[in-house]
């Protein structure tokens, strides 16, 4: 647990010293601060839509951080020969992938307690109480967990550029699973079927982790929606963050 | 010198070719196509697929481009796509985005005058949000509007059944029912205001207003009715109001809100009463 903790730290201490997490910070704070003056455009709904840009700017940063910065986690100590070092020391191998992931976690925490902090003081600021927001953000955060994992486990196995195509397609993949069982109203042979089913068991259903329009619309979120949908997010990134271990237990460095 | 002037040189050549060929660009640019460019706006349904979870968002952005688009004036068949976009696109975008359902049908009713798809967006509206009485409310103006006081009526009492609207919805009702000529009808909403024990001191004084003023109406009306009726029938005024009740054109006298008979003038064959003048409780 001590060397998971040490490599987490280690991690998150090496990605708040990476430029790119400060511009696309200071992206979505821009975005955040802006929306006030989007606001301005429209004929009513000026909450709505700083709230609606505000959870956009806490999802879609937090998933470039998640893509940019998760992705060359692991590849980027191979290809430096760092894991080399890193190894000597008593750290097995899972602990070193964990310890990348929780890092990578911390990072994201960070990023949706800074946006999403500044967007519920927008929303406090326009005279309306924001916390109804905090569920959907609860939710990003597992979301962004997910998709991190994604970015783990194939930075455990293949170079950044590719890692990140990969994770991309599978937040895309993950937001469209709905569209199998479309697809499986529309395939008449069995094994078609069959792989419709699998893949819409397979791959992520990010669409069940997003609350964001039930929350800006002041909607009751059920205690138990919320928890199931907690629960399947950390159950799934659990299992990724799992496989990225297993995968780089087997890898062979040369 | 020579060597370090060409990267400025070559830098302000680049701006000023770019700002040329802009200005260029903006020369030749064509008319403006009208609403050509809503040909391109994708289907609602398309649109949410690729918004990747970022649907509430997105109907914002067309929202917010539908308000541009919509305010400028000189656009050639501007009414086209109206109950398209503000019915279609950004409600399967977000459907309980309540803005742009009333937004549309104001364009639709004042602009456009076409009442009846205004009233179509209103009632999209109200059926995606069954709790937002506000489309039906709306709805009821436009028809005030047009003096349709019938339809107003019916908007207003489905508004004033949604929960938790306000409860002055009823006043509207009893308000239209009289604007339409049913005074009785009118009459039995008020006294339902009257009885609603949640209503307010100002509803209620309202409401015994009203009642005072619909009855004297409603009670003119029957005998300048029976009045008419008896002339037809008679080829002669009645005398008194007593001879309506005689000849059977009445059940009996009715009597003012104070308790006093009307008055008639044989002459003309009117009936008043000084119960309609006065005003306040």
């Amino acid at each position: 647990m001590t060397a998971i903790a040490a490599v987490a730290l280690n991690t998150f201490r090496e990605a708040i010293r990476d430029r790119v997490l400060y511009l696309l910070l200071a992206v979505a704070l821009v975005v955040v601060a802006g929306s006030r003056f989007v606001a301005m455009l429209t004929v009513g709904s000026e909450t709505k839509i700083v709230k609606d840009l505000g959870l956009a700017a806490v999802s879609i940063f937090g998933l470039l951080i998640a893509v940019f910065i998760g992705v060359s986690l692991v590849s980027k100590e191979i290809e430096r020969r760092t894991v080399y070092t890193l190894l000597a020391q008593p750290v097995a191998r899972w602990q070193f992938v964990a310890g990348k992931y929780a890092g990578l976690l911390l990072v994201l925490a960070a990023n949706v307690l800074v946006v999403g902090g500044s967007v519920l003081a927008a929303v406090g600021l326009l005279g309306e109480s924001p916390w109804g927001l905090v569920p959907a953000m609860a939710l990003i955060f597992v979301e962004l967990g997910v998709v991190a994992a994604f970015a783990i486990l194939f930075s455990s196995f293949t170079n950044p550029i590719l890692a990140a195509v990969g994770t991309f397609a599978v937040y895309v993949a993950g937001h469209l699973s709905w569209s199998f069982d479309l697809l499986k109203k529309r395939v008449t042979t069995g094994a078609g079927r069959q792989l419709c089913d699998i893949l819409h068991a397979v791959l992520p259903n990010l669409d069940r982790l997003d609350l964001k329009a039930d929350a800006v619309h002041g909607a009751a979120i059920p205690a138990g929606t919320f928890a199931a949908a907690a629960v399947y997010g950390l159950c799934y990134a659990a299992a990724v963050v799992v496989l990225a271990c297993i995968v780089f237990e087997r890898r062979e460095f040369a | 010198m020579t060597r370090s002037l060409f990267p400025a040189a070559l830098f302000l050549a680049a701006v000023a070719g770019a700002t040329l060929s802009r200005a260029r660009i903006v020369a030749l640019e064509a008319p403006r196509a009208g609403t050509k460019e809503l040909l391109y706006l994708p289907n609602g349904k398309y649109l949410k697929a690729a918004s990747l979870g970022q649907a509430s968002v997105v109907a914002d952005l067309v929202y917010l481009w539908a308000i541009q688009y919509y305010s400028d004036y000189d656009r050639a068949d501007r009414y086209t796509y109206v109950e398209h976009v503000f019915g279609k696109v950004i409600p399967e975008l977000d459907p309980r985005f309540v803005d742009p359902y009333w937004l549309g049908a104001l364009i639709l009713t004042t602009e456009a005058q076409d009442l009846d798809s205004g009233l179509r967006l209103l009632e999209l509206g109200a059926e995606k949000n069954p709790r937002e009485w506000i489309f039906l409310f709306l709805a009821g103006w436009e028809c005030d509007h047009v003096k349709d006081y019938d339809r107003a009526a019916a908007y207003f009492e489905r508004a004033a059944r949604v929960p938790d609207a306000p409860a002055p919805l009823v006043r509207l009702v009893a308000g239209m029912r009289a604007r339409g000529g049913n005074l009785r009808e009118a009459i039995a909403k008020w006294e339902e205001v009257l009885a609603d024990p949640r209503g307010d001191e100002a509803s209620q004084a309202i409401a015994r207003r009203q009642l005072r003023t619909l009855q004297v109406r409603a009670d003119v009306k029957d005998l300048e009715e029976a009045i008419a009726s008896f002339r037809e029938r008679q080829g002669a005024m009645p005398r008194r109001l007593d001879d309506l009740v005689r000849a059977g054109f009445l059940k009996r006298l009715p009597l003012d809100p104070d308790g006093k008979a009307y008055r008639y003038d044989a002459a003309s064959g009117t009936v008043t009463s000084d119960a309609s003048r006065v005003l306040g409780s």
